[in-house]
């Protein structure tokens, strides 16, 4: 068993540095073969031809394409996406500014998003059709329906603007290095109060969709009324029997959803100012920094690949029988 | 609860409506229509009328706008789908397919119309100015060619009219004084226009207000639906050429090429779309057709993935078998034998890839990447009013609410056709 596991595993992660290497290639040859030319932003061949040359020799830009593709899987496998041309740092150590706040946000708004669905559809599934069910229903289609930047800007609109309850972009206040440790704690919450619920709503309302209908499934299952029948109480019904069965379906989308989240919440942080990957990513391809593209989308890719994997492994815990459908 | 209203009833009264409310207009444009043909049919060969998108769009909504309840009224009875009950989901969706065709009808002007900005920028919904028309000395043309182009002016919405100035009051003595936000401006009598022994006085309202350019929301929003519906059909049919034909492709004679084309789609799928999307605007340049290409080209995974392992399933029943060894060509299987059955699931994904594919047409107007300023879009309003988030939140709400409708429709509209194709489901 264990080493049938190890095996899939090896398959799975080696099939997944193939697609990353595609990746990673498709978009070299993509950002290469496009028109315009980086070295444009920083001097204009009008002005001076040879410092443009210079620049443009410097990016490696003035080989020929293939050079530059040896010369860019050389560094690869040694771990090196190059040098930014905007920032003039290693990619990497951009990316590091940028990573961890990206993590810590989506972390935190994924487990809202699985907590919160869930608890909604546990209650809601307590009385199937009941007022509650009913409003919760029709408040998830209406969530999901909501665009994430309609959301954020009537936020910021109600509860900025016209309220002055809370700050509408940016981390942090101006006054912020005078703060003690709690101060400052408490301030990062509140400014991040706004971008969490706009960027997990319509999460939420996914999840609770799918755990409601597989719970409902699962309790109109004729083992649950085996069970009533003998007389365990609806409690255990529900955490030992119902959830498990119910749960399946939802690790894989929580699995696609945590990979999505970590490749960057784009709208949400432009519309508040948030220091994230979406919003590097997207500056790097307008300012075509190619490294920094390449370097962000291989990031992204590999927290994407990560989390469907992580999906897929706690799936295999929790229903054994699918150890080959699911790690292939 | 079923309604007794059908959608037939909502088509009709929209179109009547419509008419009632634009029937000046109507009519010039139908004058217009004849002296068109007419000038086609006199053969003018100093003359060549120059066809515009803006003239044979109104040609086009004069003429439906008649024929379309003509048409469902006579065939109510035969076609199944106008017997539909009128409910949020069914009126929605009838409503934006109206804006979508009688554009030139329901909005009330250019949406690109900008005139005394100073005067009519921010102002709040329900709002109306004071309109006064200036004498420009219209002289009757006897030409058909000067009468077609002076009729032209007449039913083209414009983005500019110089015989008009809009002010928020106007008093007429023995010359019209026009205040405009404090200012005063006289105007002397000949150069207004009258009728009557009166000074022509108009107004104009601003259903949903104006924008800092002063233009009229309401107009934006219609002509933004117009834009979504477009983007949308563009590129969901695009995903359904790509997503069959691939699928199809990668299915039917299985082994290599559905192993190259299935890490393929992977590939595509371990990648945000959103940023592909992006880069491949940014890299080669946003035009509405450009955004129509990138958002087909990055939704047909979920249909890929769809016709391939229904392919492959299918690929060893027995009707399939059949049908191949009597010869048929790969095209005709695929019509033939593979289409009609996994239509059910198609149809839902495509009803649902067409909610998602507005969505990310208006992100991307949001996020300044859209289709351009020369056609307004709702996202790209709503980031317009994201500048002017304290003072005018009419800028953001209207285009919000229509975009969140659509999605809503679209969302639903998926719902109720897989119930349909599905039975067994329940609501």
């Amino acid at each position: 068993m264990k080493k049938e596991i190890l095996q899939l595993l090896f398959r799975r992660i080696f099939t997944s540095i193939i697609i990353l290497f595609l990746l990673i290639s498709f978009l070299f040859f993509l950002l290469r073969i496009s028109p315009g030319d980086p070295s444009l932003k920083f001097v204009s061949p009008d002005l001076s031809p040879k410092l443009a040359a210079k620049i443009r020799d410097s990016f490696n830009l003035n080989n020929s394409l293939v050079d530059q593709y040896k010369a860019f899987l050389i560094n690869l496998v040694r771990g090196n996406f190059g040098i930014s041309y905007t920032y003039r740092m290693p990619v990497l150590s951009v990316i590091k500014d940028y990573l961890p706040f990206t993590l810590i946000f989506s972390s935190i708004s994924f487990l809202i998003q699985i907590l919160a669905g869930f608890f909604l559809a546990l209650f809601s599934v307590k009385k199937i059709n009941g007022a509650f069910d009913k409003t919760i229903s029709k408040l998830s289609l209406i969530a999901y329906a909501i665009p994430s930047f309609v959301l954020g800007v009537s936020l910021i609109l109600v509860f900025s603007s016209a309220l002055n309850l809370l700050p509408s972009s940016g981390l942090s206040s101006f006054d912020y290095s005078s703060f003690s440790f709690f101060q400052r704690l408490s301030d990062y919450a509140l400014h991040l109060v706004l971008p969490l619920i706009t960027l997990s709503l319509s999460g939420v309302a996914v999840f609770y969709k799918y755990l409601r209908e597989n719970l409902e499934d699962v309790y109109n299952n004729t083992f649950v009324l085996n069970l009533r029948a003998h007389g365990f109480t609806e409690k255990e019904i529900t955490r030992k029997h119902v959830i498990p069965n119910a749960i399946n379906p939802l690790i894989s989308v929580a699995g696609v959803e945590l990979g999505i989240l970590f490749g960057g919440a784009l709208v949400t942080e432009v519309i508040f100012g948030l220091p994230g990957m979406g919003r590097l990513t997207v500056n790097a391809i307008l300012s075509r920094d190619y490294p920094l593209v390449i370097g962000c989308t291989f990031i992204s890719g590999v927290l994407v690949i990560l989390s469907n994997l992580a999906a897929d492994l706690i799936k295999v815990r929790v229903d054994k029988r699918l150890l080959k459908s699911t790690l292939n | 609860m079923t309604s007794k209203l059908k959608i037939w009833h909502l088509i009709i009264a929209i179109c009547i409506a419509l008419l009632l409310l634009n029937y000046g207009l109507v009519i010039k444009t139908f004058s217009l229509i004849i002296i068109y043909l007419q000038i086609l049919l006199e053969n003018h060969p100093n003359e060549i009328i120059p066809i515009e998108f803006s003239l044979i769009d109104s040609f086009a909504s004069a003429i439906l706008v008649v024929i379309i309840p003509v048409f469902v009224f006579l065939l109510r009875k035969r076609v199944k789908i106008f017997y539909v009950p009128l409910n949020f989901t069914s009126a929605a969706i009838i409503i934006l397919i109206s804006f979508f065709i009688f554009a030139p009808f329901a909005a009330s002007s250019n949406p690109n119309f900008q005139q005394n900005i100073s005067e009519t920028k921010l102002l709040p919904p329900f709002s109306s100015v004071e309109v006064i028309h200036l004498n420009k000395n219209k002289k009757p043309e006897q030409n058909l060619i000067g009468k077609f182009y002076n009729l032209k002016k007449e039913v083209v919405k414009n983005t500019f009219d110089e015989s008009i100035i809009l002010a928020d009051s106007i008093v007429f003595t023995k010359v019209a004084t026009i205040y405009q936000k404090g200012n005063q401006v006289i105007l002397p009598k000949d150069t207004i226009l009258f009728s009557y022994g009166k000074p022509v006085i108009t107004k104009k309202l601003f259903l949903f207000g104006t924008d800092e350019y002063g233009r009229d929301i309401y107009s934006r929003l219609v002509y933004g639906a117009r834009i979504s519906l477009f983007v949308g059909l563009g590129s969901v049919t695009i995903s359904l050429l790509l997503g069959l034909s691939l699928g199809f492709l990668a299915g039917y004679p299985g082994g290599f090429v559905d192993t190259i084309i299935s890490r393929v789609t992977d590939m595509f799928l371990s990648f945000p779309a959103i940023f592909l999307v992006i880069l491949i605007l940014a890299l080669f340049g946003n035009s509405l057709f450009t955004v129509i290409i990138v958002l087909g080209f990055s939704g047909w995974m979920s249909l890929f993935k769809i016709v391939r392992s229904e392919v492959v399933s299918l690929k060893q029943k027995d009707f399939f078998i059949s049908a191949k060894m009597s010869g048929l060509s790969g095209y005709r299987l695929l019509t033939k034998e593979v289409l009609p059955l996994i239509l059910a699931p198609v149809v839902v994904n495509l009803v649902f890839q067409y909610g998602s594919v507005i969505l990310a047409e208006a992100a991307l107007s949001f996020l300044g990447l859209g289709t351009g300023s020369s056609y307004p879009s709702w996202g790209a309003m709503i980031e317009a009013g994201q500048n002017y988030l304290t003072e005018a939140w009419w800028m953001i709400v209207p285009p919000g609410l229509c975009l969140f409708v659509t999605l809503y429709a679209a969302n639903n509209l998926g719902k109720e056709i897989n119930l349909i194709f599905n039975p067994r489901l329940k609501g």
